[in-house]
C-alpha cells in the first residue's frame, strides 16, 4: 500500500489537472471524486479453502455543469493520457441535457465548518495482517462454529474480508476533502439438520474499522451456531395481534422504510408520506432518533457528505416528533428551503435501561424477531408488510420458534407503539440500534 | 487490422456512451461492431500467447482449470423528473477477472490494468488456492460457436446524443396526458453494452456482445389529499427497433393504469388462503421461491431443500419448469454464459419430477453431467456461480377464468416485488404490488401493501390448476441478487392456482385490525 501522502499527492494534482482540463473544454463547473479500493476475502468450507479473491479497484467520477445542465460519468482508467476523451464525452454529455437551472455545484459558503477531528477510521495495524493470520481467522471462526452446531451442522462456511479503501474529491468552487478507511469483516453462516426436508441457515459477521474491535472469533463462529440451531423447528402461529420485539441488528430493515420518505427528494417528488409532517408528532416520546457523524471508529463516520457539506450531528426525530428533513443541495434548491445534508451518517436510537431478557418477562405473549425475508414499505403511504423471523415467548418463557410469518402495519401507527428501547445497542453497523419493542402488532400466520 | 491506440479506443468509447442513442429510424446511423477477429485482439492486444502465459500462471501451482474473463461495458442512463431530461449517467467497466478451480476450491483475482504484468499478478492470485505441481494450461484455442438470441451487433453506437431526448419525453408526455391525478412522472432510458470474452484452460474461446436496457416510467397520482405510486418497464436484450411508439404507450399506460388502481385498493384479511398468479410478471416467484432452490451450488453443499430430490416428484403431472438463455431477446437471454458453454435451455421439472440442477462448471463435475449454461457473474471482480436466466411454467389446459373460479375466496396476484428466499429451509415472502380480491370465485375489489408468504417446496406440490395463457414478462430492469451479484433474468408464468399461501397485512380474519 503506498503511503497516505504520495497517493493523495497524486489524487491531489490527477484532480486539479482534470479540473482545469474540463474547464478549458467549456464546462462552467466540475467535481471530481477519485477512489481506490484494495481488498481480500477468504472463505473456507469443510475446513478448506473454498474462495480466495484479492485486487485492487480504482475510479474517477466527474460530474460536469455546463450553461445549467450537468452530466456525470465514471471511469476506471486514471491515465492522463486517456482522460482528455472522457472528458470531452462528459461535456458532450451535457450540453445535449435540458436546461435545469438548480443543478449546480453547491454555494462555497456551505463547505465551511467542517471538523479536523481525527475520527479514527484507518487501523494503523492494517499492514500487519498477513495471509496466514487471514487464514487463521478463518479457521478459528469455522472451528467454533462447527464445535456448537454439532451433530445438527450440514454446512458450515467461514470467512474473512478485508480492505482498505482511500478517496480524494475536489471541486472547481472550492470544495477539497479526503478519507482513509479500512474495514474487517469476521464470521460464519450455518446449515442445520431439522426435521423432515428443512434445512435453517443463521450467520453472524461482524465488521469493524479496526482488526482489534472484531469480538474473540471462537464467539463469533459460536454465536452464528447458536443463531442457526435458534431457527429448528420454526412454524408459523395463528394470525394475531400482540407486541413484537425487534432485535437491535434488525432494526435497520424496518427503520428504513421510515427514513427514505425523510429525504428532500422523496418530498419533491410527491412520494413521502412525511412531507407535511414536520414538527409534528408520529411516534411514542420513546422515539428519539439522531444522526452523529462523530463517533471514533464508526462505520458510518464522515468529514462531509455528498455535497461536501461538513457531517454534523443532528436530531432526525426528536420524542416521537420529526425535526429535521434530509435535504440534499439539488431538493433544496427545488423546494427553496435551507440544505441540511442528505445523506445520514451513523444513526442512533439512545439506549434503555432493561435487557431484552427482563423485558419479555413483563410482555405476556410477544415474538422476538431475529431477522426478515422480503417485503416493502410504501413511501406515499407508510404502509409496510414484511416477512418475519424469530422467538414466540409467553409470560417470559421460550415457546417456540416461528417462521413463515408476515409483519404489517403503517409507519405512522406503527412508531407510536413503541413502548420500550432495550440497553442492547448494536454497534457493528452504521445503524447503532438497540431492540425495540412494540405493543398491538398485527402478524400474520395460519 | 493493427490494434488501435489505446488513447484513441477510450476517446471513442467515451464520447459514444455519453451520446448513445435509441431511435429506430436512426438505425442505419450505427457504427459496425463485429465479434469476428477477435476484439480485446483488436482493442488491447490480448492475443493468444498473452492468454497461454496468463493461464499458465494460473495454473502454475496446479488446479483442474482456470479460466480469463475479459469484459468492456459502457452503460448509460438518462433520466427525466419535473418534465425535463435532465439526468446523465455513465460508467465504464473494463478489465479481467481470472479463475483457478481445483475441486469446489476457487482462487480469484482482477484488475482494471490490462497490461501483462498487471494481468499477471491477478494470475498468480489465483494460483494461491492450489499447492501441487503445475498443470499444463491449453496450447491453442477453438472459438466456441454460440447461439444468436439476441442482435449483433447492438445498434446503440454511432447515434448523435440529442436524439435520444424525444423517447423520453414522449414516455412523460403521455404519461401525464392520461389522467389529470398524474402530479410526478420520472422517466428514463437505462442501457449498456457489454462486449465479453472468455479463455479457458480447456482450450475454448468465446465473444459475445450482450446489449441490455429498459425504457421506464415511475409516476406518483394525487387523490383527494393522498398520492400513490407505481411503475413499469419493458426492455430485455434488444436493440433500438424494439422501442416505438407501441412500447412508449406501454409504459406509459400500465405505469398510470396501475397507479390510479390504487386509490381503490384495500388491504385483504391476513392468514392462509387460495391464491392465484396471474400471467406474466409473477415468474418473479418462481424464480425466488423456487428456482434459487434448484441452483446446483445450493444442492451440491446440502444445503437446498432439493439436494436429496433428484428424479422425484416435487410437483403435480401437469408441472413443468423451465430456465432457458435462448429465448430471443429476454433480459436473461445468453448466447454464452460466463464460462464459455453455449446458451442452452434446461428442463428442470417435467411432468412433476425433478430432473435437473442449474449447474456451472464446477456443479457439473461434481454430479457427473455437463454444465447447463448456467455459470454466470456480474462482472469480472466476480467468479460465476449457477445463476438462473428466463425460467418460466408451462401453461395447463384451463382458462384463466376456471382457476380464478376454482380459487374460490382469496387473492389474485397480477405484480409482485422485492421477493426473497430462504434456500435451506424453502420459505420465502414476497410484495404484492398488484393485485385483486377473489370473492365468490370471481375478480372484486383491487388489494395493496401485503405480502404473501410461503415455503417453496410446498407451494410447488400445492400448484393445483395451470391455465393455457403462459406469458413472458417483457421487462428489462429485473435485477437477481445472490452472493452480492446481480444478473439480469427474465422469467415467465401462466395463470395458476395455488391451494394456500399465508396472506400478510394489518386486517385479521373477521374485519379487525
Amino acid at each position: 500500500m503506498k503511503n497516505k501522502k504520495d497517493t493523495q499527492m497524486n489524487f491531489r494534482d490527477l484532480a486539479d489537472w482534470v479540473i482545469t482540463q474540463t474547464k478549458n473544454s467549456g464546462a462552467n463547473d466540475c467535481r471530481v471524486s477519485m477512489s481506490k479500493r484494495r481488498l481480500v476475502e477468504i472463505n473456507y468450507r469443510d475446513r478448506k479453502p473454498e474462495v480466495i479473491k484479492e485486487a485492487t479497484t480504482q475510479n474517477l467520477y466527474l460530474e460536469v455543469f455546463i450553461n445549467n445542465r450537468s452530466a456525470s460519468q465514471a471511469t476506471p482508467d486514471l491515465r492522463q493520457s486517456t482522460l482528455p476523451g472522457f472528458i470531452t464525452g462528459v461535456i458532450e454529455s451535457a450540453k445535449i441535457m435540458e436546461e435545469d437551472p438548480f443543478r449546480t455545484l453547491p454555494d462555497p459558503k456551505y463547505y465551511e465548518g467542517r471538523s479536523t477531528e481525527d475520527l479514527q477510521l484507518c487501523d494503523p495495524d492494517y499492514n500487519q495482517l498477513t495471509p496466514e493470520g487471514r487464514h487463521q481467522i478463518v479457521k478459528t471462526v469455522e472451528e467454533a462454529c462447527l464445535q456448537k452446531g454439532g451433530d445438527k451442522v450440514i454446512s458450515v462456511e467461514a470467512g474473512e474480508h478485508d480492505e482498505t479503501y482511500e478517496e480524494f474529491i475536489k471541486s472547481s468552487n472550492g470544495f477539497e476533502g479526503s478519507s482513509k478507511s479500512t474495514y474487517f469483516q469476521a464470521g460464519a453462516s450455518m446449515t442445520a439438520r431439522d426435521e423432515g426436508d428443512r434445512r435453517p441457515e443463521g450467520y453472524n459477521y461482524i465488521g469493524c474499522r479496526y482488526r482489534s474491535d472484531i469480538p474473540p472469533l471462537e464467539k463469533v463462529g459460536t454465536v452464528a451456531a447458536e443463531r442457526t440451531l435458534d431457527l429448528m423447528g420454526g412454524k408459523k402461529i395463528a394470525t394475531s395481534k400482540l407486541p413484537v420485539i425487534l432485535e437491535n441488528r434488525g432494526v435497520a430493515r424496518v427503520l428504513g422504510g421510515l427514513l427514505g420518505p425523510m429525504s428532500a427528494g422523496s418530498i419533491q417528488q410527491k412520494r413521502s408520506f412525511l412531507a407535511d409532517k414536520k414538527g409534528q408528532k408520529i411516534g411514542s416520546k420513546l422515539f428519539t432518533l439522531y444522526d452523529d457523524p462523530f463517533i471514533m471508529r464508526g462505520l458510518g463516520s464522515i468529514y462531509y457528505d455528498g455535497d461536501g457539506f461538513p457531517a454534523r450531528k443532528r436530531d432526525i426525530f426528536k420524542e416521537g416528533v420529526v425535526n429535521e428533513f434530509l435535504v440534499d443541495w439539488y431538493y433544496s434548491r427545488k423546494l427553496g428551503w435551507e440544505p441540511t445534508s442528505g445523506s445520514i451518517s451513523n444513526i442512533i436510537i439512545p439506549s434503555g435501561t432493561r435487557s431484552v431478557e427482563e423485558i419479555i418477562k413483563d410482555l405476556g405473549r410477544c415474538i422476538y424477531i431475529t431477522d426478515y425475508i422480503g417485503g416493502n414499505s410504501n413511501s406515499a403511504t407508510g404502509d409496510f408488510s414484511v416477512g418475519i423471523i424469530g422467538k414466540l415467548f409467553e409470560k417470559g418463557q421460550f415457546v417456540r420458534n416461528v417462521a413463515e410469518m408476515n409483519m404489517a402495519d403503517n409507519h405512522l401507527n406503527f412508531w407510536n407503539k413503541l413502548v420500550e428501547v432495550a440497553n442492547d445497542p448494536w454497534i457493528y453497523s452504521q445503524a447503532r440500534m438497540p431492540s425495540l419493542v412494540f405493543d398491538d402488532v398485527v402478524v400474520a400466520g395460519i | 487490422m493493427k490494434p488501435i491506440p489505446r488513447r484513441k479506443f477510450i476517446q471513442s468509447t467515451a464520447l459514444a456512451g455519453g451520446a448513445l442513442l435509441f431511435l429506430p429510424a436512426l438505425k442505419a446511423c450505427k457504427s459496425p461492431v463485429t465479434l469476428s477477429g477477435n476484439y480485446f485482439l483488436k482493442e488491447f492486444g490480448i492475443d493468444e500467447a498473452l492468454c497461454r502465459k496468463l493461464l499458465a500462471k494460473a495454473l502454475s501451482k496446479g488446479g483442474d482449470f482456470a479460466d480469463l474473463y475479459f469484459e468492456y461495458t459502457v452503460s448509460n442512463y438518462l433520466g427525466l423528473e419535473d418534465g425535463k431530461v435532465n439526468q446523465s449517467y455513465g460508467d465504464i467497466s473494463l478489465g479481467v477477472g481470472i479463475r483457478t478451480v481445483k475441486g469446489d476450491q476457487i482462487g480469484y483475482g482482477f484488475t482494471q490494468d490490462l497490461t501483462g504484468e498487471s494481468m499477471m499478478s491477478a494470475a498468480a492470485t489465483a494460483a494461491t488456492i492450489s499447492d501441487m505441481n503445475a498443470t499444463p494450461a491449453g496450447s491453442s484455442f477453438t472459438a466456441l460457436k454460440t447461439g444468436n438470441y439476441y442482435p449483433l451487433p447492438p445498434d446503440y453506437d454511432g447515434i448523435p446524443g440529442a436524439l435520444k431526448l424525444p423517447l423520453i419525453q414522449s414516455v412523460n408526455e403521455k404519461c401525464l396526458a392520461l389522467s389529470p391525478e398524474i402530479v410526478k412522472v420520472r422517466a428514463g432510458f437505462q442501457s449498456a453494452t457489454k462486449r465479453i470474452m472468455i479463455v479457458t484452460s480447456d482450450g475454448v474461446q468465446a465473444e459475445d456482445i450482450i446489449p441490455s436496457g429498459y425504457l421506464y416510467a415511475s409516476v406518483v397520482a394525487e387523490r383527494n389529499g393522498k398520492q400513490e405510486q407505481s411503475f413499469w418497464n419493458l426492455g430485455g436484450t434488444r436493440d433500438m427497433s424494439f422501442y416505438t411508439d407501441k412500447v412508449v404507450d406501454e409504459v406509459a399506460t400500465k405505469s398510470v393504469s396501475n397507479t390510479l388502481k390504487l386509490f381503490d385498493a384495500i388491504q385483504p384479511p391476513a392468514g392462509e388462503m387460495p391464491v392465484v398468479l396471474g400471467p406474466g410478471v409473477t415468474g418473479i416467484l418462481l424464480h425466488e421461491a423456487i428456482g434459487h432452490g434448484m441452483e446446483a451450488d445450493f444442492n451440491r453443499k446440502n444445503i437446498s431443500t432439493y439436494s436429496t430430490m433428484l428424479g422425484k416428484k416435487v410437483a403435480e403431472p401437469f408441472v413443468t419448469i423451465i430456465d432457458d438463455g435462448t429465448i430471443m431477446n429476454l433480459a436473461g437471454s445468453l448466447n454464452v454464459d460466463d464460462e464459455g458453454t453455449p446458451g442452452k435451455k434446461t428442463v428442470l421439472v417435467e411432468n412433476g419430477i425433478l430432473t435437473s440442477y442449474l449447474h456451472d462448471k464446477i456443479s457439473a463435475k461434481h454430479y457427473g453431467v455437463e454444465s447447463t449454461g448456467n455459470g454466470r457473474r456480474q462482472d469480472f471482480q466476480n467468479y460465476p456461480v449457477p445463476r438462473m436466466r428466463n425460467t418460466y411454467m408451462l401453461g395447463g389446459d384451463a382458462t384463466a377464468e376456471d382457476v380464478i373460479k376454482q380459487a374460490g375466496n382469496g387473492i389474485y396476484v397480477e405484480d409482485v416485488s422485492n421477493g426473497q428466499v430462504k434456500i435451506g429451509e424453502g420459505d420465502f415472502a414476497f410484495y404484492v404490488s398488484q393485485g385483486r380480491l377473489i370473492e365468490n370465485g370471481k375478480l372484486t375489489a383491487p388489494i395493496k401493501d401485503v405480502n404473501i408468504m410461503g415455503n417453496g417446496p410446498k407451494m410447488l406440490t400445492n400448484i393445483i390448476m395451470a391455465a393455457n395463457d403462459l406469458e413472458m414478462f417483457q421487462g428489462g430492469a429485473g435485477q437477481c441478487g445472490k452472493n452480492g451479484q446481480g444478473v439480469p433474468v427474465g422469467f415467465g408464468m401462466p395463470t395458476c392456482l395455488i391451494k394456500s399461501l399465508t396472506v400478510g397485512g394489518t386486517q385479521q380474519k373477521g374485519g379487525q385490525s
